[in-house]
């Protein structure tokens, strides 16, 4: 129940450098300014059956 | 289980549950051997159900005495050929290290 | 004639049932089938367009008006059936079965494939998969992974929900990073970790107030590799060249795997050979004399080679049938016309079957078959007690 979630780490789609991004941050890159960020893999575990 | 009548014994029709053509071929054959036999035939009712009716007849004795005969002959069969298969592999091995040995 | 039809008056006015008897052990009445009747129910015949008399005849009365008794008990099956190795090695073998139907070795051949137990990956737990292998495609693969692992002292997994525990599951693991700046690696099969105490990865999101261990996703009781049996040989795939995935620089692969045993039937995966299968023994008759050219063009036309000349003097040349084994049934030799199929006839054996099996590797095939028999007798087995 934190008021404010914290600071999620996003990966630039251009360079793959990792960007922490906070609330009512613009989103952009630091390094080259690209505009599109993706958020990174789900830290939980996957289970699938091998079939 | 077994679907006959009561008052003739030599004819019914044996439902197996969890069976397939790997059993059913091969008991039919059995069957077919006995010389009490007069009919025999498996069929498959549905293939997505795993079901086999094997339908026997014979002269006069009881179709399941007639149908455990068969299987206990199956068994005896089976046991056969897996102790001739055995001797078989192991004479084949005792002859291939007297030949690698000898090679060497 | 005459003499022997005034007895069989004398005889048929004294006693009935010694009649059947008399006349059977007369010497000019057949009691086996004649030559014909002999071969269509021993043999194949394969002609250019399809096989003919291809069933057998079991039926104990099919001979009945001949007097010729079908009936095949136990025991002359017991004496006359063979079983002759021809190659054994540590993955295939090759052996012929004589005087046994196809029914039967139908049955062994099904149970090779579909049901016998072996053990295969079933669960995946994916902590970090950035690859370009999807998640489900690797799990996919992963499954298909034949374990070096011997199937009996498992158990089968109980799906209504019980543990996993280390007398039902194997644990691997796989954790394979490419750094930024290295070139592209393959992760192959070898790169499975067997991990005889368990699972490592924490199973709940929630921690863990107790203070002791958190909890995992299997129970182990004790650790696998006291037994003796796994301590000698550790588990691990039979090939440690199987290529899982591909990772470029920056990607990483973090799972575990729990492998149960299972059977062919449920899945492939299960399945112990990479196939089993039998052919016939082939038998190839030369009807007419092929002499001369007609020798030479018959030797050229069989890609197998099944067919060779001998010199019978005065320069003259014969052809004979030297590999039979080796025929393919590519019925070379009887195209080209009539004469052709009148000169050499196709056959095969019905009773004498050539088996192969080719293991992949986690059981022996020699143990394989004897297994697959054994699972065919546990089926008469049951069968019995439903029955009693």
């Amino acid at each position: 129940m934190d008021p404010q979630p914290e600071p999620v780490s996003y990966l630039c789609g251009d360079c793959g450098v990792e960007n922490t991004i906070k609330s009512g941050d613009v989103i952009r890159c630091r390094d080259c300014g690209y505009r599109i960020l993706y958020k990174k893999r789900t830290r939980r575990i996957v289970q699938y059956e091998a079939r | 289980m077994e679907h006959g009548s009561y008052s003739d014994q030599s004819k019914s029709t044996f439902s197996l549950t969890d069976e397939d053509h790997t059993f059913a071929n091969s008991v039919r054959f059995t069957l077919n051997q006995d010389p009490r036999v007069t009919f025999c035939g498996y069929s498959i009712p549905h293939p997505s159900e795993n079901r086999v009716n094997v339908r026997v007849q014979t002269t006069g004795d009881p179709a399941c005495e007639v149908l455990k005969d068969s299987c206990q002959d199956l068994m005896l069969m089976c046991q056969h050929v897996r102790s001739t298969f055995g001797k078989a592999v192991n004479e084949f091995k005792a002859i291939k290290n007297v030949d690698d040995m000898d090679m060497n | 004639m005459s003499s022997s039809d005034e007895e069989q008056e004398q005889k048929k006015n004294g006693n009935g049932g010694g009649i059947l008897d008399f006349i059977m052990n007369l010497e000019d009445v057949p009691s086996k089938l004649s030559p014909h009747l002999e071969l269509i129910k021993t043999r194949v015949v394969c002609s250019i367009d399809a096989p003919q008399h291809t069933d057998t005849i079991n039926y104990s009365g099919a001979y009945a008006a001949l007097g010729v008794d079908n009936s095949v008990r136990l025991d002359s099956f017991c004496q006359n059936f063979k079983v002759e190795v021809k190659k054994l090695t540590d993955d295939d073998i090759e052996f012929d079965m004589i005087g046994i139907d196809p029914s039967l070795a139908n049955a062994f051949r099904r149970i090779l494939i579909a049901e016998v137990p072996t053990m295969a990956i079933e669960r995946v737990y994916i902590a970090n998969n950035t690859s370009i292998i999807q998640d489900e495609v690797l799990s996919h693969r992963l499954g298909l992974i034949p374990i070096n692992a011997d199937p009996t002292l498992f158990e089968y997994p109980d799906n209504a929900g019980g543990e996993n525990n280390e007398k039902n599951t194997i644990v691997f693991k796989l954790h394979v990073r490419c750094e930024k700046g290295q070139p592209r690696i393959t992760v192959k099969s070898d790169e499975l970790k067997w991990l005889p105490n368990g699972s490592d990865l924490i199973a709940d999101d929630t921690k863990p107030n107790a203070g002791s261990k958190p909890k995992t996703f299997t129970s182990f009781s004790c650790s696998q590799d006291s037994l003796p049996e796994f301590s000698k040989k550790p588990l691990g795939p039979t090939n440690p060249d199987i290529i899982l995935a591909k990772l470029g620089p920056g990607q990483e692969i973090e799972l575990e795997v729990h492998a149960v045993k299972g059977v062919g039937k449920t899945h492939a995966k299960w399945s112990p050979v990479a196939t089993a299968w039998y052919r016939m023994l082939p038998e190839v008759v030369l009807t007419e004399d092929v002499t001369d050219e007609l020798a030479d063009e018959l030797v050229t036309k069989c890609p197998v080679n099944v067919f060779d000349i001998e010199d019978i003097g005065k320069g003259r040349k014969r052809a004979t049938v030297v590999k039979p084994r080796a025929c393919t049934l590519c019925r070379e030799c009887i195209r080209g016309g009539k004469e052709w199929e009148d000169r050499v006839s196709l056959r095969r054996v019905k009773d004498h079957f050539i088996f192969t099996i080719e293991s992949t590797g986690a059981i022996p095939p020699e143990v394989l078959f004897t297994q697959a028999v054994k699972i065919l007798e546990d089926k008469c087995e049951r069968v019995i007690t439903e029955l009693s």
